[in-house]
């Protein structure tokens, strides 16, 4: 069985973010880096089919510079086999059409009988590549589990629905699996397999090897939304409190005159 | 690194930035293994820490047995014996990050820390091959037994005696151990004991042999979790291949084995301050008084902002030190018959480094966790909050692994047997201060200047302290301590400044605010340095000649003061908008 799952490095969420100067994305200096959070649960699920099924080969596949590379063998360490980096200092400025092309011309001819994506980036959220990569790899897709099963080469998974309400799918393998939070819970990557993850392959690919389809957006600015004038709190005693709130709908509104 | 740099080296000449190891050098598996870490303790350790400090039976061994699983303990362990041997730098990223688990921290360390270290370094190969694997594993739980009621600080004065059997085949151990951690859970102890009375020697003993018992629980004022017993030995045998190197070489097992510890015990303070400060931030940017914020007054800033910088100098003289610890043991080859003592000079090296971060980390990190409880109020003296359960936990690390009085007083010390040895060039350093001192001085302009006035100073009170008592110097502690002081603050604003000069030199994250940081410590620090050298130099002499030194001393310590309040405030702006330490 070939297992393929794709990751993305992203900044940590908690980070201070500021539009970078061409306006188009944020600025990258000064950011904590980690594998985006979606991604970790396919990661985790890759493994998991990997050892029920045995006998089987997971890659892992990233885009971006060499740093990426990184977030890469911490997907080594959980357990997957080897890495394919798609080199790519400009990955941040490609759009979601233009990353699943870049995926599926990599996996097209490597016969990949399961492919996990996160259901979508924290950075961007498009939510696209997953399903796009199923497209244009002409395979069924199934978006947003939270829970997976695998026998004699159908999956059955769970999707979540508005409300509450859980949807049970069946597939047939070859198929890509979009993972949502709630499906797993990832594992922490040991020491002793962190060590034995440096001597898994790790090959770069140039981009421009991959890269054949054109973009069909672009993103034409990126910016914090106004501020509107903020909430205020009053703290106190009630009694204090009912009288600073009717002076104030007082002066500054027209509900008490 | 090119070459390997001599212990207490840096106090001569000057060190490249490039050539010392900073948290900024973590390659992509240290990061990884410091995530796991965090994950672990946020998700395991730090939700149970209650639980732990009311001793829950068998909760330590649980932890222990999970930390086992993640190789978190097998870090020193070479991998034939289930480990990973990896860098000390590993090792020194999970004491770090334990550091903020009080308890676990200690049950960690005196299991596959001071527990694991004597077998690792000083164990012949079946020795290693029937413990070490158990190790790592927490299968045997091991503990480290060498203080007695009667030897604390002076550890080669212990009665515990050890008398060979008539048939040669078991030596017989007599004697009490007290204040051992692990020992109410121990599966094995390493234990000093000494041959007929006289020769102190390791020993390797199965703590469930006929004749071992333990006391009852200490109750202890901080690490409530970790058991801490006496450990009795009546008639207690043991087989005669469980010593240790060899009979009457004890005290080079303890001694060598109490260097890496430090360099823990140090590491240990760096993570368990980092954490009090995490809480502290947070809670002055929630907490208000006056309807602002307490992190918006200036008193609070300035708590926060001297906190973090001092965190950030012990950061990075441990790691500086863990660099050393590395390289020196990457190049040791102790593959033939002298190996063991190989090993032991490649630790003696750097014992002065030990000893300096030892001392400087943990009251680095009792002043942190003092002002953190400051921070939080009178909340901050409730145990339902975390930083109470930190101060208390943090008292005892400037007691044990050498009580930082005796620590201080083997820097100097060591220094001053090396110098009489010709391996440290005191003499010369003395000789080319004086014609600096004769000649055109200069005025220290930035910190890197700064740094070099304290390392200049120190050599001078070192030099004139030599000249005046002769070997008698070796008595005098209030100079000694000094002087220890002088190297510590020499020490910590090299390694600070220097980390510094390198991230900024790689244009590497954050380098403005570890600027900030390194002057505002640098510019503190020589103030203390001021104080001890003034104090050293006037129980020295008197009259002109005090007159005279005092000038030599006004013309080493040549600088203009900066605005350490401004900086300051800069620092705690970062830190109280990241709500936490960062560097």
């Amino acid at each position: 069985m070939k297992i393929l799952v794709c990751i993305k490095q992203v900044p940590d969420m908690e980070s201070k973010f500021k539009v970078a100067a061409e306006g188009t994305w944020y600025d990258n200096q000064d950011l904590a880096w980690r594998m985006n959070e979606y991604d970790e649960y396919a990661v985790e699920q890759a493994v998991r089919l990997k050892e029920q099924v045995g006998d089987a080969d997971l890659t892992v596949l990233s885009i971006g510079s060499d740093k990426v590379k990184e977030t890469m063998k911490k997907a080594l360490a959980m357990g997957c086999d080897r890495g394919a980096h798609i080199a790519d200092d400009a990955a941040w400025n490609k759009e979601p059409f233009q990353v699943a092309g870049i995926i599926a011309e990599y996996a097209r001819d490597k016969g990949f009988d399961v492919i996990f994506t996160g259901m979508q980036s924290q950075d961007r959220g498009s939510g696209q590549v997953g399903v796009l990569v199923a497209e244009m790899l002409e395979l069924p897709s199934v978006s947003t589990i939270v829970d997976f099963g695998y026998e004699a080469g159908t999956i059955i998974a769970k999707r979540e629905l508005e409300g509450g309400i859980k949807a049970k799918v069946k597939v047939q393998a070859p198929a890509v699996v979009t993972c949502q939070l709630g499906l797993n819970t990832p594992r922490y990557p040991t020491l002793p397999n962190i060590m034995k993850a440096k001597k898994k392959e790790l090959l770069s690919i140039p981009v421009a090897e991959l890269l054949k389809v054109n973009a069909r957006m672009e993103t034409a600015n990126m910016f914090f939304p106004e501020k509107k004038g903020g909430g205020l709190v009053l703290e106190g005693e009630a009694g204090e409190l009912a009288d600073r709130l009717i002076s104030i709908l007082k002066d500054k509104t027209t509900v008490l005159k | 690194m090119t070459q390997l740099p001599k212990g207490g080296g840096y106090l001569l000449g000057s060190t490249d930035p490039k050539n010392i190891f900073t948290p900024e050098d973590f390659n992509d598996e240290h990061r990884m293994i410091a995530e796991t870490l965090s994950r672990f303790l946020e998700e395991r350790i730090f939700p149970r820490m209650e639980e732990m400090d009311a001793k829950q039976e068998g909760l330590m061994r649980e932890f222990l047995v999970e930390a086992g699983e993640l190789g978190l303990l097998g870090a020193d362990i070479p991998e034939e014996y289930g480990g990973s041997e990896i860098d000390e730098i590993f090792s020194t990223i999970i004491a770090e990050k334990l550091g903020a688990t009080g308890a676990f921290a200690i049950g960690h360390g005196g299991h596959c820390g001071i527990g694991n270290l004597p077998i690792v370094y000083f164990g012949n190969e079946d020795q290693k091959s029937r413990y070490l694997p158990n190790i790592a594993t927490a299968e045997k739980i091991s503990a480290y037994a060498l203080t007695e009621p009667g030897s604390g600080s002076d550890a080669l004065s212990a009665k515990t005696k050890a008398v060979l059997s008539p048939d040669g085949k078991h030596y017989i151990l007599n004697g009490d151990k007290t204040f051992i951690s692990n020992a109410g859970i121990a599966d094995m102890f390493i234990v000093y004991a000494k041959i007929d009375g006289e020769k102190f020697s390791a020993f390797i003993v199965d703590a469930h042999t006929d004749g071992l018992t333990t006391g009852a629980e200490e109750k202890k004022m901080g690490l409530k979790g970790s058991s801490t017993r006496s450990v009795f030995f009546d008639n207690v045998k043991v087989p005669v291949e469980n010593l240790l190197y060899k009979p009457g070489k004890g005290h080079v097992v303890a001694f060598n084995i109490l260097n890496i510890g430090r360099h823990k015990a140090a590491a240990n303070s760096v993570g368990a301050a980092k954490y009090a400060l995490d809480l502290s931030a947070t809670y002055a940017n929630e907490r208000k008084q006056f309807k602002v914020p307490i992190a918006q007054f200036g008193m609070i800033k300035e708590k926060l902002a001297e906190m973090a910088t001092r965190i950030y100098a012990a950061e990075s003289t441990v790691y500086r030190t863990g660099g050393l610890l590395t390289e020196m043991i990457n190049t040791l080859d102790p593959s033939g018959p002298d190996g063991y003592k190989v090993i032991a000079e490649g630790i003696e090296e750097y014992a002065v480094e030990c000893s300096l971060e030892k001392v400087f980390a943990t009251e680095m990190e009792a002043f942190v966790v003092d002002e953190g409880v400051q921070i939080h109020g009178g909340y901050g003296y409730i145990a339902e909050y975390p930083i109470e359960r930190l101060y208390r936990d943090a008292r005892i690390r400037r007691i044990f692994e050498g009580t930082n009085e005796i620590n201080r007083i083997i820097i100097p010390t060591t220094l001053f047997r090396r110098a009489a040895r010709g391996g440290f060039p005191l003499k010369d350093a003395m000789k080319e201060l004086k014609v600096y001192l004769n000649g055109e001085t200069v005025a220290r302009e930035n910190p890197g200047d700064v740094v070099q006035a304290i390392k200049d100073v120190f050599l001078f009170v070192m030099g004139v302290s030599y000249e005046r008592y002769g070997d008698e110097i070796l008595k005098q502690q209030e100079i000694l301590g000094r002087l220890a002081d002088l190297a510590i603050q020499a020490y910590t604003t090299e390694s600070t400044w220097l980390r510094t000069q390198k991230t900024a030199a790689a244009n590497g994250q954050n380098a403005k605010l570890k600027t900030n940081m390194a002057t505002a410590f640098i510019y503190t620090t020589v103030e203390k340095t001021s104080l001890a050298a003034r104090e050293i130099i006037a129980t020295l002499v008197t009259g002109s000649e005090l007159v005279n030194m005092q000038s030599d001393l006004n013309k080493l310590l040549n600088y203009t003061p900066i605005d350490i309040i401004s900086l300051r405030q800069k620092i705690a702006g970062a830190i109280s908008a990241a709500g936490k330490y960062v560097s």
